[in-house]
């Protein structure tokens, strides 16, 4: 029971298990190991190859950067491997009223975050200029399509945050060449025929058709939705959150430029439809364009119209009749937990949600982060690992749950049953009412991130709350601190103003960028 | 702005270049490209730091002439005061330009010698119905002899570009070796001036001592075959450089 926690196997090859690799194998995968190879650490993957990965998350938040970094990848590299783009933010259409309302959810917090609150200063504002625009320059940089740095700025380095956009398949391609290559996993390519237990219920090893029992003492299991050992093999139940979130289908398309100079969002795009809503991810080489809808509101016929006509109005219509779309059904929701025994799960085996927000690879980059650094010494302590590890994760499940929400709720369609049915009350979680109530009378600011492991910070639920025009009321009473901040204030706004024309003149765009990037590449300094 | 031709005997026989140092001929400028060739000469004038090209993000080294953009501390109304004038400076008005090369591969070009035809120190003297027989006598340096042969100037104005381009090509070695063993980092200079004005010098880089202190004897060794050890110790004396460059400010403030 006391034997030591060295032997890592972790099944699936796709975005999850790479990336998963990567993150644990840059902190333990070290060359000169101490005492005899028995004892040294040894991490593996197991991937079939018979199984294509399914290439979700082609959206990050700016925490890739670090993961990246820590990594030892080169950023170029990066950039130049896996058809990767900058993304600032995301730019919402038509969510408010359904018509051409337009609204943002930037990476930059608003100006002097740590200090001054704006929201409340901004209110008075309101008529004269959106919120996302008052605080910070990032919107208005996106909107000109630009990158959210210069050439001369070092890699992982930038004027204004940000994350990226990527090929996930290439991505998938590149971090195995990098794990393999330089972090010493091992890669077994094969099929999972049985799963061996030990005499205490844990896996023992993994049965492979082509490389006998591969032993482990930790079974990370990244195989996707089918979660190969936590759901079929440990039979971890999936938590449906159908209830909550209703998009349950996702019609996917690859669309490539009309012109290859075409300019690259520097934001991920998305547009609310009838019963759901499409996103547009820029890529250098293609746009990723996509509709995700609730099959329950929506026939795929229909859900298919939609896009197309979307693809035909802003791309062409060629595109659209040359589109060929990938139909990928899930059910939202995560499982009831994700570390049982010796088995943790991470990527779509612990749980998928639609796209929104982006929040698949930043869940497989915590859940990677805290094993690496929380590798239990041994198999006693795992089990207090486990639950620190199922306590924190279910803890960001029902943030992520309640922030993407909190996007419909908000809303002022109810032009179809999709739009009136996600303001139901019983289809809220109480969390959020309870918030919702309380952000009429107080702006969100750092008091409502108590917990570290708040995924979203206060500054995005400003972001969602006053672009979809919710009202907070002025205090109540006459208020010191806020007379006080009133002149700090009104200079922030006009620091703002002269901090977007300068970053404007000064930043080359998107596709210019990414030029440069593949003929110079980032210096490291 | 600049327009650069390549020079021809036909097209620019009649041209003369006024030699001058001077604002009025854009030499007013805060810094400008060096090259280890010239790392001895620089270093006994100007403090050597490293830049980036801010279009495409690369390093060179650089020497400094003033303390803020548009100042060169080095000009008076005289001319250029100091014993050495970087070859950046004094390539002016020609530019190392590149043209297919028939007799290479496809792609290949050779480097060919242009010319800015827009630069304010060109002087026609064609233009002028001057009765002076002998061209001596006019202002500036002429391109050509009478005969049609290059003149002394132009030789060796052609020697300094043939230095630049080979330059260029060290500096990327260097460079590269510099960023490989990662003895360059960022560095921000405040100065403050007799009269209490803050200057910042930001942007640049330096050679990175403690790293280099911690250098092997392996890659010392290599360094110095390929004469880039030297090139470091210099550009690191050369800071000694921005002392002068500051009393020099201080002294025309007074």
């Amino acid at each position: 029971m006391n034997h030591k926690i060295n032997r890592v196997v972790i099944v699936g090859g796709g975005t999850a298990g790479w990336l998963s690799a990567g993150v644990i194998a840059a902190e333990h995968c070290i060359e000169s190991q101490k005492g005899s190879p028995e004892d040294s650490f040894q991490l593996t993957l197991v991937e079939s190859p018979d199984i294509a990965t399914i290439g979700v998350g082609e959206g990050t938040w700016p925490s890739m950067r670090s993961t990246l970094q820590k990594m030892g990848i080169s950023e170029t590299e990066f950039f130049r491997e896996c058809s990767a783009s900058f993304k600032q933010g995301t730019l919402f259409k038509g969510w408010r009223t359904g018509a051409d309302d337009i609204y943002t959810h930037p990476f930059t917090a608003p100006q002097s975050y740590t200090e001054v609150n704006l929201a409340p200063h901004w209110q008075t504002a309101r008529e004269q200029i959106n919120f996302a625009q008052a605080v910070s320059p990032q919107s208005a940089l996106f909107a000109d399509k630009l990158a959210p740095k210069q050439i001369s700025t070092p890699e992982y380095a930038f004027n204004v945050n940000y994350g990226y956009h990527l090929d996930a398949a290439k991505f998938a391609e590149f971090l195995r060449k990098h794990c393999v290559e330089k972090l010493g996993v091992t890669h077994i390519k094969g099929n999972v025929t049985a799963i061996n237990s030990a005499d205490n219920g844990d896996i023992a090893s993994i049965a492979t058709d082509s490389h006998g029992n591969i032993e482990g003492d930790l079974f990370v299991d990244c195989s996707g939705s089918r979660a190969l050992l936590l759901g079929q093999h440990f039979g971890i139940p999936l938590c449906s959150k159908n209830d909550v979130l209703f998009n349950n289908t996702a019609l996917a398309a690859q669309i490539p430029y009309t012109d290859e100079n075409d300019p690259i969002e520097s934001c991920t795009l998305s547009t609310a439809q009838s019963a759901g809503w499409i996103w547009e991810i820029g890529l250098p080489t293609r746009r990723g364009i996509g509709h995700v809808y609730s099959s329950d509101h929506n026939t795929e016929e229909r859900a298919s119209e939609e896009l197309l006509s979307y693809i035909a109005s802003t791309v062409s219509e060629q595109a659209a009749a040359a589109a060929t779309l990938r139909k990928v059904q899930f059910s939202p929701g995560h499982r009831a937990k994700f570390w049982h025994k010796n088995c943790v799960a991470i990527g779509m085996s612990a749980g998928f949600i639609e796209p929104l927000e982006a929040s698949a690879l930043v869940l497989v980059e915590l859940s990677a982060a805290m094993i690496a650094e929380q590798l239990p010494a041994n198999r006693q302590v795992m089990d207090l690992v486990a639950k620190r590890f199922n306590d924190k994760f279910l803890y960001r499940w029902d943030r992520i749950i309640e922030f993407l929400k909190l996007h419909y709720v908000l809303s002022q369609r109810r032009d179809t049953q999709y739009w009136r049915d996600n303001c139901e009350a019983s289809s809220i979680p109480e969390q959020l009412t309870d918030l919702l109530a309380l952000w009429r009378h107080q702006s969100p600011w750092h008091r409502d991130n108590n917990n570290v492991d708040d995924m979203f910070p206060s500054a995005s639920f400003q972001y969602v709350l006053y672009g979809m025009d919710f009202e907070t009321m002025p205090s109540q009473t006459q208020r010191r601190s806020e007379q006080a901040e009133g002149l700090r204030a009104g200079n922030l706004f006009q620091e703002n103003m002269a901090r977007t024309q300068q970053l404007q003149a000064s930043l080359p765009s998107n596709r210019d960028l990414i030029n440069k990037i593949y003929t110079f590449g980032f210096q490291k300094i | 702005m600049s327009n650069y031709k390549i020079l021809s005997k036909e097209a620019h026989k009649d041209l003369r270049v006024n030699t001058e140092r001077s604002a009025a001929y854009g030499d007013n400028i805060m810094y400008t490209m060096t090259f280890p060739m010239e790392f001895r000469d620089i270093q006994s004038c100007y403090p050597i730091f490293f830049c980036k090209d801010p279009e495409s993000g690369q390093l060179y080294p650089a020497a400094l002439l003033g303390l803020e953009q548009d100042q060169n501390l080095f000009l008076s109304d005289s001319g250029w005061d100091a014993s050495y004038i970087p070859m950046m400076i004094r390539r002016h008005p020609f530019l190392i330009g590149f043209q297919a090369d028939p007799d290479g591969a496809e792609g290949a070009t050779k480097p060919v010698v242009s010319i800015d035809s827009d630069s304010p120190r060109l002087i026609d003297s064609s233009e002028k119905q001057s009765s002076e027989k002998e061209g001596s006598s006019e202002k500036g340096e002429a391109l050509f002899n009478q005969d049609g042969t290059a003149s002394d100037f132009l030789q060796s104005s052609i020697g300094t570009l043939e230095s630049i381009h080979r330059g260029l090509e060290h500096n990327k070695g260097f460079i590269a070796a510099l960023l490989e063993h990662q003895l360059l980092e960022s560095f921000t200079l405040q100065i403050t001036l007799n009269d209490g004005s803050n200057n910042e010098l930001a942007g640049f880089y330096t050679i990175a001592e403690q790293k280099l202190q911690s250098l092997d004897g392996e890659t010392l060794a290599k360094f110095n075959a390929q004469g880039y050890l030297q090139s470091i110790y210099m550009a690191i004396a050369s800071f000694a450089r921005l002392r002068p460059m500051i009393d020099k400010k201080n002294a025309q403030l007074a």
